[in-house]
């Protein structure tokens, strides 16, 4: 325990250091006010940084049906060039991940499958064979997986898929559901990273307990997986009566952190009288996820939180996202892990002010640059989908 | 408020079976489901947004909804709506927007479930109210609704001052 606390303490970034903001840019081409862009997907992976170029993939339904997008950022540009679309059908939920080189990996649901991609160049492959929707995408080295929810029988589960690259082209090397038993309830929004080590983990939402509890497996090889954990430290049950199941929780997000650990931020309604709020967990390498930490600051207690995510890298950075709406608006605010808890709650000066700016989606780059990327909505003129990047000051 | 805060954060016993759904043996339908009904037959939406394992839903599904009488008269003048708070599931705005079923949450500003949602047939707001409601409730933003008087008085004003 001591050397957990010891090694939180180490991977602590410095306290309250500030950010440096560049001027925010607008990443779609086209808007209006029948036009919808979402930001949604499971790990809420929006965009990503391959050698400086910045990708963002989104959902919108300028075609008259919900199609996905991506734009990228080449690394000495100041703005996104066209979109290009990843769909040809009812698209939902795109994820994009940085493959180096300004290259990178989409992968996306489309009329009831998930297909992925790596862009520019490459050509779609389909994930599943039966109906799956909530992808998402992970990468470390040579090891790229990907996981997605998928009917089996009455209800979902979470599969995972080890994905190789030759070129420009993905092959699917193995697919396989976490748990060999059929489901006895929904499973979805699985979120996945690597750890230095090699060891992959996997949350996701799971109602085997009669309400949404994170869960979390782990696995040392990508094809056999430790039985699922819960990721929160309150258990299920109901209130006196016999009312209900469980407190609510939703929407797990994952990123790896330091050299073998994860970090893990939710909503989390544990505080039902409030809305949900910003809970998170590490895993500091010893593959078990500790006590559940809130990420929000008091300012932010008699909120509802939305739409929360966490990014982190190898040295040790980690930050949470989410929107609120403390000072009236919906605003995206960020936190930081100083070592023993998280820091007080900033704005994301561009993303906060009049209006609503909402839906964050985030990464950091190799130089530790944080690049955020958000929904700016406005009734009469449509939704901007917004980008901006930090640098420490 | 905080000694039920207290009764609800001390349950830790397994219920097995005690979930928190649609009240049983009404005709709520998905989202866009009702809406269409409601255009067709012109009547008001009555949304009811619930979290699945929601013990404050599963205690107005027995002491509210068991009633006869409320269920007659939901049954009979509302296109009956239940979503899932923490649901991806789809559903398609009055706007046309596809969001999920916890999005629609998030649009509604919901603190808390069960919170139940007034809509006009054409999909339009009327009002929400949070939290566990009683028969006499239900009868009386019934009255509200289906009366017309949301177009000329707040809730409380029809109440006269009574929450």
């Amino acid at each position: 325990m001591r050397a957990a606390a010891l090694l939180l303490a180490v991977l602590a970034w410095p306290a309250h250091a500030a950010w440096t903001w560049s001027e925010p840019v607008t990443v779609n081409s086209v808007q209006g006010a029948a036009i919808f862009p979402h930001l949604e997907s499971a790990n809420r992976q929006g965009v990503a940084v391959s050698g400086g170029a910045v990708g963002v993939v989104w959902e919108d339904n300028r075609s008259g049906i919900p199609q996905c997008y991506l734009a990228m950022k080449p690394a000495t540009a100041a703005n996104f060039q066209p979109e290009i679309q990843l769909s040809k059908g009812e698209c939902h939920e795109p994820v994009v991940i940085a493959l180096g080189a300004g290259r990178f990996v989409a992968a996306w649901e489309e009329t009831g499958k998930v297909y992925a991609r790596v862009m520019p160049d490459g050509k779609t492959l389909q994930l599943s064979k039966t109906a799956a929707v909530q992808v998402t995408l992970a990468l470390r080295g040579n090891a790229l997986y990907a996981a997605w929810a998928e009917q089996a029988g009455r209800f979902r589960r979470i599969v995972v898929a080890q994905l190789a690259l030759s070129g420009n082209t993905l092959h699917l090397q193995t697919a396989q559901p976490i748990e060999a038993a059929m489901p006895t309830d929904e499973q979805g929004w699985p979120a996945l990273a690597v750890a230095g080590d090699g060891s992959m983990t996997v949350v996701w939402e799971d109602r085997r307990h009669h309400h949404t509890v994170p869960m979390v497996s782990h696995s040392r090889d990508g094809r056999s997986f430790a039985p699922p954990a819960r990721l929160t430290d309150i258990k299920s049950g109901s209130a006196p009566g016999g009312l209900g199941a469980g407190t609510g929780a939703m929407r797990p997000t994952l990123t790896a952190w330091g050299e073998q650990g994860f970090a893990a931020v939710w909503l989390d309604k544990r505080d039902f009288l409030s809305g949900y709020d910003v809970y998170a967990a590490f895993d500091t390498g010893t593959r078990r996820f500790g006590k559940n930490i809130r990420v929000q600051d008091s300012f932010g207690d008699n909120m509802a939180q939305w739409h929360a995510l966490v990014v982190g890298d190898a040295i040790g950075r980690l930050v949470a996202l989410w929107d609120d709406a403390r000072d009236g608006t919906p605003d995206v605010w960020l936190s930081e892990w100083e070592g023993e808890a998280f820091s007080d709650d900033l704005a994301v000066p561009a993303a906060a002010g009049l209006g609503g700016q909402s839906d964050p989606v985030a990464t950091l780059d190799a130089t530790g640059s944080l690049h955020v990327v958000w929904l700016d909505r406005d009734e009469a003129a449509g939704t901007r989908i917004r980008y901006a990047r930090a640098g420490r000051k | 408020m905080k000694l039920i805060k207290m009764v609800l954060a001390a349950g830790c016993l397994w219920a097995g079976t005690a979930l928190a759904d649609p009240p049983k043996d009404y005709p709520f339908v998905d989202f866009d489901t009702g809406l269409k009904a409601a255009k067709a037959s012109g009547k008001p939406i009555f949304v009811y947004f619930g979290r699945y394992g929601c013990a404050w839903c599963d205690h107005t599904n027995k002491k509210t909804f068991s009633d006869a009488g409320l269920k007659k008269l939901y049954s009979e003048n509302y296109a009956l709506v239940y979503v899932d708070a923490e649901s991806g599931k789809r559903l398609t705005l009055p706007s046309g927007e596809r969001i999920t079923e916890a999005e629609l949450g998030v649009r509604l500003q919901a603190f808390a479930t069960p919170l139940f949602v007034y809509m006009t047939p054409q999909g339009d707001k009327i009002m929400q109210v949070p939290g566990f409601k009683t028969v006499q409730d239900f009868q009386d933003y019934d009255r509200y609704v289906r009366g017309g008087h949301f177009k000329q008085k707040t809730l409380l004003e029809f109440l006269g001052g009574k929450s």
